[in-house]
């Protein structure tokens, strides 16, 4: 995973933060574990011995188990809070989003995802979005749950039908991240994939302004069939 | 025990006419044939589960393989969860609750017997149901048919009906075992057992039996709900109109995050039994280690909608479950801490039993460590859905139910058939296990994290980066087939031919070990008063203070008078 984006920065270093916490308690247990059985076997001769378990014992452990498990949780929290903000769109990125996010809308359905452009223009499969722009994403679904998953830009999300769901992030560098979905949703569920092409802010305005025109052109050729009954 | 005439004796002359030995077990209301026949049906439904993820990660070997079609890619998925909770977890995690619990407390019966022989119909009934391909083409929803994929506008075939249907009579099943189970702990504990002297494997049966009441009917609630919206124009789980596909989420959640708690409770539990017998010493702080299994079932299932985090539920319900996921760092940690003090000084006979007893904490620790990435909101953002999040499921729960039900087998084996597994087997199917597991699922880890390559997908893509991972899990999980089949078929075979075991072969401190193996049908003819909860090693001291009390007293004899 290579983060693109402020949110996404916070993702991995809260996931790397978890890691070394994973892999301290795994460590200590096994350590542990291959200690006592090492040490203690019946080989040696002696006599089992017991040992008497004051509460004070008991209570220094779960003390020490509870400042780890509090420590990860503000750590959790503060990284999460980090990751889900808004972030503010820079100088490279597009004008009119400066004050406001630019508002996009994803939207999956076996098996295809479809993006929602503010100016009324849709693309299929692939997003586009301007460099450096703060892009508030509105996953929504049609039929199924679809997990809207491109790691490198955003966190998972879930478009369940019904149910808005606004996730925030702000593309750092041009190119085409590849994503896919994360929810089994029916057969042809592993060929969902997606991607996100970051251009430049005029790139992107181009972009929109011709898949505009192109699908009204294409509307009014239906409508013409429609009217008039000839392919024009 | 003893040779003096018995009033049971006076039966022994109609045993002659006794029916066959399988009309005799399929009317059977006896615990210990009920548990023996939910610990073999959950051993074969293991064999087929197995057999299932080996035929998912055959098509996962290579990038966008062809073994698989994508429906029976599904089809395979959905079999193979339901088996493996359904027919393989819970069942044999019950069974030996079933068979064990009773005999441990003293108990010469169980208290609703009739009841747990219908639960176990019903299990049978689910597993039927489940399997009867030629009436029912297989679920392709997944391992949990997250609505509205299950409904029938997605999915019209009866796949999902015979899914709904299957877990539904099972879940039923188990939720009737476990009241029995909580009836007879509670009500026909022998003379002194208090519960602070009750075995710790017999208190997570009871905690693991309470948390079946309470999650069973939860899922079981759902599943009509399911039935409704499929068959009869119901709205529960559909978009608008008042119904809401999180609903299932929710309750479908809260179920099998219980489920994994119980069978995590069940492992710990056996393990608590097998250390503190094989290293000759009482379990470290028994109160601490028992309260800590009731919290873990508690806080456990409130942490419901840690798998939800990606769901779109308000922040501060992820923070909730975040918290409740944590705070299970604490009990976890003080169960293993006891158990892994309960070895110090001690000592350990190493025997099939302790190897997968300690295996299986380990097994646990790797799992459980990695759920708690999982729980961390943020980081849940990129990992949840990704295989990472499989193979942490697999170590948590192959440690807790492969693992921890193969310590208890090797365990009681002895008891339930009066002949000991074979050890040398049991070691190589013990070693095998672990290079299985590790070999399958480390890999999962990594190509979770880096690549986040996605779950339940019946293909991946090369440009992907993930099919040495991919390679090295199906290679694992192959070596992990064959460790479980050479426990399965030993099992079999020692059943006629192990070495005769005796009614102690462990020199175990719970009453299970003071009566015949197998039991007779009432299983004690006498009970010893029960004053501490370690009864058996009650008895042993003070056999042999007497005889050494004989001895010294024999010795002066002896002795010239001066």
């Amino acid at each position: 995973m290579a983060p693109h984006s402020p949110g996404s920065d916070q993702i991995d270093t809260l996931l790397l933060i978890g890691i070394v916490a994973a892999v301290i308690l795994v460590i200590a247990v096994n350590a542990a574990l291959f200690y006592a059985v090492r040490r203690f076997r019946s080989e040696r001769g002696a006599a089992p011995r017991q040992l008497h378990s004051g509460r004070r014992l008991q209570f220094r452990v779960g003390a020490v188990l509870t400042a780890f498990a509090a420590l990860l949780f503000i750590l959790g929290v503060v990284f999460t809070d980090n990751a889900r903000e808004a972030p503010a769109t820079g100088e490279a990125g597009l004008a009119s989003a400066q004050s406001e996010p630019l508002q996009i809308k994803a939207t999956g359905q076996q098996w295809l995802w479809r993006y929602d452009y503010p100016n009324g223009a849709f693309s299929y499969y692939k997003l586009v979005v301007p460099v450096d722009t703060a892009v508030e994403l509105d996953v929504l679904s049609t039929d199924v749950v679809h997990t809207w998953n491109v790691n490198d830009l955003a966190p998972k999300a879930d478009g369940v039908p019904g149910k808005s769901h606004k996730i925030f992030f702000s593309a750092d560098e041009e190119g085409v991240y590849e994503g896919d979905s994360a929810t089994l949703s029916g057969q042809a569920y592993a060929s969902m994939q997606t991607a996100v092409e970051v251009v430049s802010p005029e790139k992107y305005e181009s972009f929109i302004e011709t898949q505009k025109s192109e699908i009204e052109a294409a509307q009014e050729r239906v409508v013409d069939v429609i009217e008039n009954g000839e392919v024009p | 025990m003893s040779t003096s005439p018995r009033p049971e004796l006076v039966a022994e002359g109609y045993q002659s006419s006794r029916r066959p030995r399988w009309a005799e077990l399929a009317t059977s209301a006896d615990h210990k044939e009920i548990g023996q026949i939910l610990i073999c049906g959950a051993l074969g439904f293991l064999f087929i589960a197995a057999v299932e993820l080996v035929l998912m990660r055959l098509q996962l070997l290579v990038p966008e393989n062809t073994f698989l079609s994508p429906v029976a890619f599904n089809r395979m998925l959905s079999l193979y969860g339901a088996t493996s909770v359904f027919l393989f977890a819970i069942p044999l995690a019950l069974g030996f609750f079933y068979y064990v619990a009773p005999l441990q407390v003293g108990a010469r019966g169980t208290a609703l017997p009739r009841l747990g022989q219908t639960g176990l119909a019903l299990y049978v009934a689910g597993a039927v149901v489940l399997y009867s391909g030629f009436l029912f083409t297989p679920s392709e929803a997944g391992v949990n048919p997250l609505a509205p994929l299950s409904e029938l506008a997605f999915l019209s075939n009866n796949g999902v009906d015979a899914w709904a249907t299957a877990t539904g009579l099972a879940t039923l099943g188990f939720v009737l075992l476990a009241i029995n189970l909580v009836a007879t702990l509670r009500m026909m504990r022998a003379p002194g057992m208090a519960w602070r002297r009750v075995p710790v494997f017999a208190w997570a049966a009871t905690v693991s039996s309470w948390l079946l009441i309470v999650i069973g009917p939860v899922l079981l609630a759902a599943l009509t709900m399911l039935m409704i919206d499929r068959n009869y124009d119901g709205i529960f789980f559909a978009d608008g109109s008042g119904g809401a596909p999180l609903l299932w989420q929710h309750l479908s959640w809260i179920f099998f995050t219980g489920a994994y708690m119980l069978i995590l409770i069940f492992a710990l539990g056996t393990i608590a039994e097998i250390v503190s017998t094989f290293s000759r010493k009482p379990l470290f702080n028994r109160p601490v280690t028992m309260a800590s299994l009731a919290a873990i079932a508690v806080i456990g299932t409130l942490a419901w909608m840690q798998n939800m985090l990606t769901a779109p539920i308000g922040i501060g319900w992820k923070y909730y479950a975040m918290l409740m996921s944590l705070a299970l760092v604490v009990p976890f940690g003080l169960v293993l801490f006891n158990l892994i003090s309960t070895l110090v000084g001690g000592t350990l006979r190493m025997r099939a039993p302790v190897l997968f007893a300690l295996g299986a904490i380990s097994a646990i620790s790797i799992g459980l460590a990695s759920e708690l990435v999982q729980s961390l909101v943020g980081a849940a953002w990129h990992v949840k859905n990704t295989t990472d999040a499989t193979a942490a499921t697999h170590f948590a729960l192959i440690g807790g139910a492969v693992l921890g039900g193969f310590a208890a087998l090797y365990y009681w084996f002895p008891k339930m058939t009066g002949r000991t597994m074979g050890e040398l087997m049991g070691r190589i199917s013990f070693w095998t296990i672990i290079t299985g597991l590790l070999l399958g699922f480390v890999p999962l880890f990594l190509a979770g994290d880096e690549q986040g390559q996605v779950v339940d997908a019946y293909k991946y893509f090369d440009s992907a980066d993930v099919t040495a991972y991919n390679v090295i899990s199906t290679i694992g999980v192959l070596i992990l087939f064959v460790g479980l089949l050479l426990t399965i078929v030993n099992a079999i075979l020692s059943r006629t031919n192990g070495s005769p075991a005796g009614h102690d072969p462990w020199s175990g401190d719970t009453l299970e070990w003071f009566t015949l193996s197998p039991p007779d049908p009432h299983n004690f003819d006498v009970l010893p008063d029960v004053r501490s909860a370690q009864p058996l090693r009650d008895i042993r001291v003070a056999i042999g203070h007497r005889t050494r009390r004989t001895e010294q007293g024999a010795a002066r004899e002896s002795q010239p008078v001066a």
